[in-house]
């Protein structure tokens, strides 16, 4: 089966796809073992934080909220703008 | 908008707490990185995520930053956008901090008035102010906030809520936040005036270390808007007066032993009650590399279909805007509103100085086109849309 015909079947399942993806990562939360304080070594350390910096963050979700037709999703707060 | 972020919980699942083992040694860049652990604070106090949640930052944090961009389609310039924002954090107690980021955008060019057509001079100064305070306990924070933005025909005037909230091991971390925007517009061409738009923000999600290598995020948001969203420099521009929209999203960083690098990958859905329904992928790897630079590559990956009420270009009727429908109760021309995908580049290079100065520098291109839309068509007739931005910054402790 090509990609294209691939990419046709998919088409209009992609928030059922997404959805999967997500519920598959929460399953597998529910099975994980737990991790001690002393293994939590590479866990502490900045790139592996989820956010490391807030005015490069404050910047990009602007630009994108200013030229895409869908933004959010990433946290709560912020101002309003007549960019959009 | 500026969004805070809300990701942060997941350092409140990661601190570690006591002794560092063989199994995971921290190396130079993790244990002299005296500005990132203040950065990273900083972080916690803007973000309603607030992490390191047992106890406020140590030290305080002042950071600059400098934003240029540029946008253009084939042949012509458009939008420029010079913005310095300048953020301070300062723990008040053991228990409480404070921060607080002010930005100024000045914006220059030209927009289309619909589609890629008729591009119009215009200008603008937005004045951006966001201040909030968080409390740490020993297994979560809160943090209340309130932001105020400003421009030429744009007021908007917010605060929100966040907490988040750890298990005793710190492997799991549920957080939830709330925040409303109060908006007036009031267009420099008169068309509409003390126009209004009320808006309200829900988002919940949990944080959970899946190893000792591995940590994943799933966030679900809704908003819920009301009032006037049409473009009121837009030919042909009416929109519904609600928008309410669902996202989820997931994100999984993975950090690679071998070469000490680590792989940040998310994914955000988007659907809205206009018909817009979008997927974004973002990839980013972070390599340290010696004498303390790091090196972070990125790409992001876009598509959206169009809103349900977006009027097709038609290049028949050029210089003239095709009419929407008869029967049309909404339309808008507006780019932004069509199917398109995007592909965003680009990499940050930060530096550290001794142990509490950090510089950045971050460049980026990123291209709108109809054709790079995926699971579908491309709305037709309209031109490529370019954006280049380059980014300065500077942060310390304090």
């Amino acid at each position: 089966m090509s990609h294209l015909k691939c990419l046709k079947i998919l088409r209009g399942h992609w928030p059922l796809i997404g959805l999967v993806g997500l519920v598959g990562l929460l399953a597998s939360c529910t099975s994980i073992s737990p991790v001690a304080p002393w293994e939590k070594g590479y866990l502490a350390k900045p790139e592996m934080t989820f956010e490391v910096d807030v005015l490069d963050q404050n910047f990009t979700e602007h630009t994108y909220f200013s030229k895409e037709g869908s933004f959010g999703g990433a946290g709560v707060g912020g101002g309003g703008c007549g960019c959009n | 908008m500026a969004v805070l972020a809300l990701e942060e919980a997941v350092v409140a699942a990661i601190k570690p707490t006591s002794i560092i083992t063989e199994q995971a040694p921290l190396d130079q860049s993790s244990v002299n990185l005296g500005l990132m652990g203040a950065a990273m604070a900083l972080q916690l106090l803007v973000s309603p995520h607030a992490a390191m949640a047992d106890s406020a930052p140590e030290r305080g944090l002042m950071a600059f930053k400098y934003l240029d961009y540029l946008d253009s389609q084939p042949g012509s310039d458009r939008i420029r956008v010079k913005a310095p924002s300048l953020l301070v954090m300062k723990p008040l107690s053991s228990e409480w901090s404070m921060s607080g980021t002010y930005t100024t955008d000045t914006i220059s060019g030209a927009s289309p008035a619909y589609h890629t057509q008729a591009l119009r001079n215009m200008h603008d100064q937005r004045h951006a102010v966001e201040l909030s305070t968080t409390h740490y306990d020993a297994l979560g924070t809160q943090t209340y906030g309130g932001s105020f933005s400003k421009e030429l025909d744009y007021l908007s005037k917010g605060i929100f809520y966040a907490f988040t909230k750890s298990s005793e091991d710190k492997n799991t971390t549920w957080n939830a936040g709330i925040s409303t925007n109060s908006d007036q517009i009031n267009p420099t061409n008169h068309i509409v005036a003390n126009e209004t738009k009320q808006s309200l923000d829900l988002i919940m999600g949990v944080t959970q270390v899946m190893g000792i290598f591995d940590i994943t995020q799933l966030q679900v948001g809704r908003y819920q808007g009301q009032g006037y969203f049409s473009d009121p420099y837009k030919a042909f521009d009416l929109r519904p007066r609600n928008r309410n929209h669902t996202t989820l999203m997931g994100k999984w960083n993975h950090h690679f032993e071998s070469n000490q690098s680590t792989l940040k990958m998310s994914y955000r859905y988007y659907d809205d009650s206009w018909g817009i329904e979008s997927h974004t992928v973002n990839v980013e790897w972070v390599k340290p590399l010696q004498n303390q630079w790091t090196v972070m590559p990125y790409l992001r990956v876009y598509t959206q279909s169009a809103a349900s009420f977006f009027v097709n270009a038609d290049s028949s009727g050029l210089p003239f805007p095709p009419n929407p429908p008869l029967d049309a109760t909404y339309y808008t021309e507006d780019q932004r509103m069509s199917a398109y995908g995007a592909h965003t580049y680009g990499f940050k290079v930060t530096k550290l100085i001794g142990q509490d100065t950090t510089l950045d520098v971050k460049l980026e291109q990123y291209q709108q086109r109809a054709g790079w839309r995926l699971g579908g068509s491309g709305s037709p007739g309209l031109d490529p849309f370019t954006a280049k931005t380059i980014q300065f910054g500077i942060s310390s402790a304090f």
